[in-house]
């Protein structure tokens, strides 16, 4: 067959140019090297200075929502990495919380060590990966070097454990599936004893540096009122000067029992944002040591358990499956036809590294979840992007973007 | 004058290698492989993480260019979506010739798990592909063996006019 | 025969239900047994109509008239400290009674308490916008007209967020197939080259477990790749997965496997 032209009409066919204003239209994405994923923005320009800005998204819409109407409950749960794949795990985990919370269970506690380890070492990931992204945009190449470089040696102490570099679905439904590897204690302490002079080095880079410090400084301020209006969580709103912290104002799991700080700035600038990623990564790793230590009472308590115990919606452990009848009845139930739980429903937020990360679920006592909103925390942040442009020139677009630290996996679900 | 070392019992005593025009072009086309950022989801992180410090994409004369009009390689990272489609295909079309299409990842090559409404269905719907990568998402490894497999490929190719562009249809 | 399926609710559905199952509830208990949530919910009353409430998962949920969404919303806002709307969405109730349910997510950070405000309302009906209240409104109702097709008033920018603007159909509605509906399946296809092109690109395949000796095409001849279009007689021969030819690389030094070192520690 002979080569069909295609439909598409070349660009300027779009744009008109009788105007009677100064006004020029940007078209800003949706393939662009620092939007991050597939951010459009329509800018409306006069000379540089922004005046009108109309962010488009959708771009990676996937139809999560969808699916999960369409799977039982376990079966959407490597669905969830895919949403915000920079933290795969605190994904899974907030769609665990939810169900658990939905069915009532509680999660033995050598599981609910474990999970906090992986969810910090998801946070330093992410909040290496945006260092190294954000620097990247603004011409920094050698902390983009240096970040990733770190990000590899938490992604070989993940893969250890789960056996994937991106994709963990390492949490379950009511436990984790697996104990730790033998190694994953000596590698991690190995690397968070690196991490603090890591930090400073960056920071060496970074801090002080002229270029730097235009580009961050007083640039993309976020007033307190306008962060709580557009529902900003996580660091765009503490660096707008709330201190709201999820693991420490609802705290789930173990984090009231360790010990951290939530800092926080009244700035509201890029520059404030990008300290608090700073400072997060250094609480992270003070909650990574002292969960070593949580486990390494676990261990000497023995307490074994890793997943909870509730036959009518958690498989058994393996064990029992192969040696016991009715566990593997139980088991095959819960595989083919999928766990029940009550009618009901339930809104469960976490903490995940880019802000609130919350699971809605509405349950009608089918194996199916009648409906389930993902509250994506990336989804505000981009929005805000409406408001924060105008007035901001060219050049600031791209560091405003990324210091809002957006996923479109989970802008766009 | 710069002293060059010689050794005069190889090649007919010259610093000079005989050759084909075809290996020489091929050589230069398959070891200077600019591959656009195309990374739409998961696998672009992949990608990123391959053209960074451990993986160093760099060795292999693969440098990510953010314009198609400079990029000889296309690596399509990522979920293509129905509302994406056609800036794949403009992005595509502004690409110069030859140029080669990696599909990287289970969304990519058939849209992998997310078999719903708003997916397409494999990226070869809409441009040719040269490779289909498999894994979800698949490791910078996975990336590196598939540019070494394109590279032969293209090694495989006659360098000249004989060589027809790609079409999807 | 065919069996048969309800058209006004296509997703999917448990094959085997025990007909004496009863499912449980999750627990409800009475606002009263927490004293902050009491409160609110006095104040609330005080001004509009509350048809039920009760506290779930620790957290209230209230019904209200769908006309009183805006009063109440600024109520809590201004004086009851809810300063963050953190999530609001609609659930599709057609094939039940051709309703919707919308639910709004609100937050108190003084107070650490959150409240779930719900309202019923008819199929066609619009909501009213509270995106002067709250500015995280403005793209929640534009995604809930996108998937459900309820529109709010008094919206800036009532259009499409998630598909693209000449989308037919609303994804999230129990209507609307996971696959797609015949729109959906050629929308790229049409919209890059025509219509006409349909028959040259061929139907989306959706069978994921389909796997096909004699497809020259897809991915089922893994290690046995033949070129597009050959005739599969079953004795092709396996192609090898060596980087480099055998005879070597011109300009370039052959690549071997015992030359390469494996590093242990990754730390190092």
């Amino acid at each position: 067959m002979a080569q069909v032209k295609n439909r598409l009409r070349p660009f300027f066919e779009n744009i008109t140019f009788d105007r009677e204003d100064n006004e020029l239209v940007l078209n800003f994405g949706p393939q662009h090297p620092s939007s991050h994923g597939q951010l459009r923005l329509m800018l409306h320009l006069q000379q540089e200075q922004i005046v009108k800005a109309h962010p488009d998204i959708g771009y990676l819409h996937r139809g999560m929502e969808k699916m999960a109407e369409n799977m039982i409950y376990n079966e959407f749960m490597p669905t969830t990495d895919r949403m915000d794949y920079i933290a795969s795990s605190s994904n899974n985990y907030g769609f665990a919380l939810a169900v658990e919370r939905l069915i009532g269970v509680e999660v033995p506690r050598r599981a609910k060590v474990i999970r906090m380890m992986l969810l910090e070492i998801n946070r330093l990931m992410s909040h290496l990966f945006w260092l190294a992204t954000t620097a990247l945009d603004i011409g920094a190449m050698t902390v983009f070097l240096f970040a990733f470089r770190e990000r590899e040696y938490l992604m070989d102490i993940i893969e250890g454990y789960c056996g994937a570099r991106l994709t963990h679905a390492a949490i379950r439904i009511g436990g984790v599936p697996l104990d730790i590897q033998d190694t994953f204690i000596s590698q991690l302490k190995t690397f968070l004893d690196k991490l603090p002079q890591n930090i400073k080095d960056y920071e060496d880079l970074l801090d002080s540096n002229r270029i730097w410090l235009m580009r961050m400084e007083e640039v993309g301020v976020i007033s307190t009122e306008m962060a709580l209006s557009w529902g900003c969580t996580g660091p765009m709103l503490r660096a707008s000067g709330v201190a709201w912290d999820i693991r420490k104002e609802e705290p789930y799991e173990l984090y009231d029992e360790v010990e951290f700080n939530v800092p926080f700035s009244d700035k509201g600038d890029n520059f404030a944002r990008y300290r608090l990623y700073m400072e997060e990564m250094r609480e992270s790793a003070k909650i990574l040591y002292q969960t070593i230590d949580m486990y390494a009472k676990c261990v000497k308590d023995a307490e074994t358990e890793l997943m909870a115990h509730a036959p009518k919606y958690i498989s058994a452990p393996k064990l029992d499956i192969m040696t016991q009848n009715y566990s593997l009845m139980q088991h095959f139930v819960l595989v083919t036809q999928g766990m029940r739980p009550p009618v009901g429903e339930v809104y469960v937020p976490t903490e995940s590294p880019k802000g609130e990360l919350g699971f809605y679920i509405n349950s009608q006592g089918g194996p199916y979840p009648y409906r389930l909103k993902l509250r994506a925390p990336s989804f505000w942040h981009t929005g805000i992007l409406t408001d924060l442009l105008p007035g901001h020139y060219i050049p600031d677009v791209v560091s405003i973007i990324g210091t809002t630290n957006i996923v479109f996996g989970e802008v766009d679900r | 004058m710069a002293q060059h070392k010689v050794n005069y019992t190889q090649d007919g005593g010259l610093p000079v290698a005989l050759t084909s025009i075809d290996k020489i072009v091929n050589w230069g086309r398959s070891n200077s492989l600019w591959a656009l950022t195309y990374g739409l989801a998961c696998c672009g992180i992949e990608m990123m993480a391959s053209g960074a410090s451990r993986y160093d994409f760099d060795r292999y004369g693969t440098i990510f260019r953010a314009s198609p009009r400079q990029s000889d390689l296309m690596i399509v990272a990522g979920t293509l979506t129905k509302k994406h489609a056609e800036f794949i295909k403009r992005l595509y079309d502004q690409m110069t010739e030859p140029r080669w299409v990696i599909s990287m990842g289970s969304c990519a090559n058939t849209g992998g798990m997310f078999n719903t409404y708003a997916t397409v269905q494999g990226v070869d719907r809409i441009i040719p592909v040269d490779l289909y990568l498999p894994g979800c998402a698949p490791r910078p490894e996975t990336l590196q063996y598939g540019v070494m497999l394109l590279q032969k490929k293209i090694r495989a190719n006659k360098a000249g006019n004989a060589q027809k562009p790609k079409r999807l249809m | 025969m065919r069996a048969y399926t309800p058209k006004d609710d296509v997703q999917a559905k448990a094959y085997y239900t025990d007909r004496y199952y009863v499912a449980p509830q999750v627990p409800k208990s009475e606002v009263e047994t927490d004293e902050v949530f009491a409160a609110d919910l006095a104040a609330i009353k005080a001004r509009f109509e509350v048809k039920e409430a009760y506290i779930q998962v620790e957290q209230m949920v209230i019904f209200i008239n769908p006309h009183d969404i805006y009063g109440v919303l600024e109520l809590m806002r201004d004086e009851l400290a809810y300063t963050q709307l953190s999530e609001m969405s609609a659930i599709d109730w057609l094939a039940k009674d051709n309703t919707f349910e919308i639910f709004y997510q609100m937050l108190s950070m003084t107070k650490r308490k959150r409240i779930r405000v719900k309202f019923f309302i008819n199929n066609g009906e619009a909501v009213d916008s509270v995106e002067k209240l709250f500015r995280s409104a403005d793209w929640s109702e534009r995604e809930m007209f996108d998937m459900f097709g309820i529109e709010a008033n008094n919206h800036p920018f009532m259009k499409r967020i998630l598909m693209p603007y000449d989308w037919q159909g609303h994804p999230l509605l129990k209507s609307y197939p996971l696959e797609g509906d015949e729109f959906a399946a050629w929308y790229e296809v049409d919209k890059i080259y025509g219509k006409e092109a349909r028959e040259a690109i061929g139907p989306e395949i959706r069978d994921t477990a389909r796997v096909d000796r004699y497809d020259s095409e897809r991915f089922a001849r893994l290690g046995f790749e033949v070129p597009k279009g050959t005739k599969i007689t079953g004795d092709e021969p396996r192609n090898s997965q060596e980087y480099q030819e055998e005879g070597g690389v011109f300009l370039i030094k052959k690549y071997t496997k015992e030359a390469s070192t494996i590093v242990d520690d990754p730390q190092r």
